[in-house]
This record gives C-alpha cells, structure tokens and sequence, in this order.
C-alpha cells in the first residue's frame, strides 16, 4: 500500500515555499517551516539585526559566525570558484546601487540611473576559517542568489529519505517519490521525473522594476545582466548546484549556456 | 677580414636557425583536423525539446514524464 504524500505551503524569504514528504507526519513539515524562517531571518540582508547584515558592517576584522553562516560563505566560495567568478556573492554594492535596497514586496526599487560597479573577485575581499569570517572594507555580501538552494538541501536531508524542498522554485529532490518512480517536477513547460537531484531557475523576469532595472547582476559589469537570455532553469545534483549552474548559464548568454550546461547539468531550459 | 667573417658566421647562423626551426614545427605538427572544442559539446545522449519560449534539453539521467508535476521550479 503506498504511503501518503504530505505537503505543506507557506510563504517565506519573500516568495512561496513547499515541502512534500513521503510517509512523514505534517508536523514535520511545519518544523521544517520553522528552520526556514529561523535561517532566513539570520541570512537576509534586509534586517539589521540579522546574523550577515552584521558580518556585513564588520569589515577588515575576523568575525565569529554561526556554522550555518560559515557553510554557506564555504559554498559560494566554492560557486565563484565553479562558476569562474560569475557567481559572485560580493554583488551587495552594486544591488544597492541599482536601487535594489529593500524587499521587492515591501516597496519597489526606484530606477536609478545605471553607474557600472564592478563586483571585486570574490576571493579578494572574503576569507572563511572555522567559526569565523572576514570582509574586506568596502565589500558586502548578498545570498540571495544562493542561500534558497543551500536550504532546500539541507531540508530535503532533514526530512528524510523520501522527500522534496521547494523554496521559490530552487528545489532539491531525494528518494523515489509518491508513486515511486521518481518526484515529478514541472520544468520549462514539461514534467521532469528528480531522483536524488535539484532543479533551479535564474531569470532576469522577475525582480525587476524597469527596461533596465532587476536583481541579476554581471559582476564584470556590476550592472544588470543583458546577455540575450531570460530564463534558464537547470536540473543538478543538488539544489545549490543548480542555482549556480543557472545563473552561470545566464551570464554566458545563448552563445556558451548549451555547452556550459551540457558540461554541468542534467537538464536545461534555455529561454532567450 | 676577420669581422666580415664574423658577421657571414653570425648571418649563416641565424638563417640556419630559423630554416631548421621552421623544419622542426612542420614536420612536428599536431593533427591540424583536430576538433577545437571539447567533445561534451555534443551531450551525447541528450534530447532536444522545442518548446513555446525556449528548448528544453534532457540529459539521459532526466526522463520525461506524463504524471502531473507536484511542484515546478520557477523563478521568484
């Protein structure tokens, strides 16, 4: 008899989230609410008194930071790395030069006019040791393009062996799904089947609040990205992965995205 | 005398340098039909959807399916 699908929705780190579980009680799944509230709180930069806003205004000094921080600073290291500097968390000046300085949903940006800023390699100004962070002055951090993938990670293992995460569409998969031939996941227009992977989706279509104006940065650049694509959306084997492989694949532009992704993905959508 | 020598020595050097550099390189050269691009370009195994808005390309570990999604990745 095949077990029940559980799912729970709820919205936060300013979008909409859903977990599903196989055979998992709904309490669970609202315990897995909490941890994305209690992590997303201590990572945004839209809050003061959050853990990164502090990192963030401590610059040139070795700061104590949480082992959640500490992972995720490893991790988009290791995406800069991956993405051969394209994937930048450094991009938090530049964001708020473009006028992306508060929640979409609580105010829309003012577009400003453009002035380049380009992003300083990400490895000049950021140095992670266990249990603690330094920041160059000048620099700031923004996980914004890498902190939903990390978490859905972490989620999907902490939910157990059949289990999905999907937090703003940056999504990771474990197990055989409810039917047992894998999760089904809605994926450019088609039904993908995910088992033990991640999908994600950078886009230029969202967050965006003019011609112009939105929240995806070319950090060679430090303006907003114009490489003639749109949307890619990118099957991984894990969610952050996926996000960086998206994101990659969107600064690259229609030229180098299919090789990239064949080199890195398991599956793409390309939208130009 | 003995400078002339010197520059026709020098000047026969050179050229005979050059000539059997040159000799070197052609007779050494690495297959001039070889692909420059890697081989992955292909996603061998891969199948190519055409799709309202994009194409959809689906590596062999990532199979199509009938069943109705019970999420989808989207951007936010």
């Amino acid at each position: 008899m095949p077990r029940k699908l559980e799912a729970h929705h709820f919205e936060a780190l300013g979008t909409n989230c859903s977990l599903f579980a196989v055979g998992l009680p709904t309490g669970r799944l609202l315990e897995g609410e909490f941890w994305v509230r209690r992590i997303g709180a201590r990572l945004t930069r839209f809050s003061p008194d959050s853990e990164l806003s502090r990192f963030n205004a401590s610059p040139g000094r070795w700061t104590e930071i949480s082992p959640e921080l500490e992972s995720l600073l490893g991790e988009s290291l290791h995406a800069f790395d991956m993405s051969s500097g394209l994937v930048n968390v450094a991009v938090l000046p530049s964001l708020q030069a473009v006028g992306y300085t508060r929640p979409m949903a609580e105010r829309q940006p003012i577009a400003t006019e453009l002035r380049a800023r380009p992003v300083p390699p990400l490895r000049d100004v950021l140095a992670v040791r266990p249990g603690a962070a330094r920041l160059e002055p000048g620099a700031g951090i923004d996980l914004g393009g890498i902190a939903k993938g990390w978490m859905a990670d972490r989620l999907r293992d902490w939910l157990g062996p059949n289990a999905l995460a999907n937090l703003g569409g940056d999504l990771s998969a474990r197990g055989m799904g409810p039917v047992g031939d894998g999760w089904p996941v809605g994926l450019g227009g088609a039904t993908v089947v995910l088992r033990d992977q991640g999908a994600a989706t950078s886009s230029v279509r969202r967050r965006r609040w003019s011609a112009e104006h939105h929240h995806l940065i070319d950090p060679r650049t430090g303006l907003p990205a114009r490489t003639g694509l749109e949307e890619v959306s990118v099957v991984a084997a894990n969610g952050v992965e996926a996000e960086v492989v998206a994101k990659t694949a969107l600064l690259v532009g229609p030229e180098v995205a299919p090789a990239y992704c064949a080199a890195h993905a398991l599956a793409w959508w390309l939208s130009p | 005398m003995r400078t002339v020598i010197l520059k026709a020595g020098a000047t026969v050097l050179t050229v005979a340098a050059t000539a059997l550099s040159a000799l070197y390189v052609t007779a050494h050269l690495k297959n001039p039909a070889a692909p420059l691009q890697p081989a992955v370009l292909s996603a061998s195994g891969a199948t190519t959807l055409s799709a309202p808005g994009g194409t959809l390309t689906l590596g062999p570990s990532v199979q199509p399916s009938t069943a109705h999604p019970v999420t989808s990745t989207y951007a936010s």
